[in-house]
């Protein structure tokens, strides 16, 4: 499974945000090879909200940061397939953070 | 009797069929195109070669993207209970279907010469799937000469619940639309070129078979889902100058929404 959704009421912040803010949606980012040697990663909310400008990180297995960028205009990122095991975090702040194994992504 | 009962008027529609409307992660989305009579697993007509045969995808608020399927269409001989048909497959690769979003399916057929009633025929087809819960263009119109347009996400419907839309013709609403509206009681089967001949339901008069409705004065449709599966919205000749080939054509627009049991 290479989709990963992940509401912030599930989570042991939940609380301590829902004084705050109430999310009626789920944040959703889902990756697919090129085939070029490339990786792109899309999101967004599941509300159609936009995912641009948000974090998104690849990790090796050690947890160090091999590649960091944001979301472009077009709610995606592309980058360079890691040539070690990684995995993708998609990182919408407050909770919302999506994982992704990069074994599962597939062209 | 039973000679009356057996041939009484049954709608033909156009069916632009994939087994699933929501996927939960990206796949190939397998299609069969096949024109007949869903709800009884009825006459099946021969489609000639399709006009246009496309996807529109969108994700969240990114450009809409079209996708020219017609590479992928493959003739068929499709069975129905008691006739065989020209049919098209298609299994466009998981590609084309990789990103998360809507992804409107439209077919515009060949025109089928019905010799009933000395009339040609084209439905032009929706069938609206989604990926992974992001929402894309789903309630949108297409530019299309004649559609039906949602106002509730075609594949998100409860069984229980109620699905509304709005009849287009030249992009405006056509108050008073005559709809027809029926339940894909046979289960196609892709591989296997037929329907299921296993129907789910039985209809307990001819009635029921295919629901004729009216749109509202607004050209809003409002249809109750009170069985999982798959349900084709049909309104009728909805452009009255149209001709094709000298003779009256009907041009109708097919939504086809799916409502899902509610279940753990």
């Amino acid at each position: 499974m290479s989709l990963r959704t992940l509401t912030t009421l599930a989570l042991p912040l939940a609380l301590a945000l829902l004084a705050t803010v109430v999310y009626a949606h789920n944040a959703i980012c889902d990756c697919f090879d090129n085939g070029d040697e490339t990786i792109t990663c899309e999101g967004g909310f599941s509300d159609g909200g936009t995912a641009v400008g948000v974090a998104l990180r690849v990790f090796d297995q050690a947890g160090k940061v091999l590649i960091e960028g944001v979301m472009s205009e077009h709610s995606d990122f592309t980058f360079p397939k890691p040539k070690v095991d990684y995995r993708v975090e998609f990182d919408a702040g407050q909770g919302h953070v999506v994982t992704i194994d990069g074994r599962d992504i597939e062209e | 009797m039973i000679g009356l009962a057996s041939s009484a008027a049954e709608a033909h529609f156009q069916l632009l069929y994939t087994p699933e409307a929501a996927l939960n992660e990206a796949a190939a989305i397998p299609l069969a195109l096949v024109f007949s009579h869903p709800f009884d697993n009825g006459y099946t007509m021969d489609m000639g070669t399709p006009e246009a045969f496309y996807v529109i995808s969108q994700r969240g608020d990114t450009e809409p993207r079209t996708t020219d399927l017609t590479q992928y269409l493959e003739p068929i001989e499709w069975s129905g209970v008691d006739s065989q048909a020209a049919a098209f497959v298609a299994h466009p690769p998981r590609s084309v279907t990789r990103s998360l979003g809507d992804y409107t399916f439209v077919l515009r057929p060949a025109p089928y010469y019905e010799s009933q009633e000395d009339k040609y025929i084209q439905q032009i087809t929706k069938t609206v799937v989604n990926i992974g819960g992001l929402p894309g263009s789903w309630d949108q119109p297409l530019g299309l000469p004649v559609e039906i347009v949602p106002l509730d996400k075609p594949y998100a419907n409860w069984v229980g619940g109620v699905f509304r839309a709005v009849v287009l013709a030249g992009g405006k609403p056509v108050p008073h639309a005559e709809i027809e509206v029926e339940y894909l009681n046979h289960e196609p089967q892709i591989d296997a070129h037929r329907f299921d001949p296993e129907g789910k339901v039985t209809a307990p008069q001819d009635s029921f078979t295919t629901l004729s409705i009216r749109a509202d004065a607004q050209g809003q449709v409002i249809i109750g889902l009170p069985k999982a599966g798959w349900w084709g919205i049909c309104a009728l000749n909805l452009d009255d100058d149209s001709q094709h080939e000298g003779k009256e054509l009907s041009v109708d627009a097919v939504l086809w929404i799916k409502a899902t049991d509610m279940t753990k």
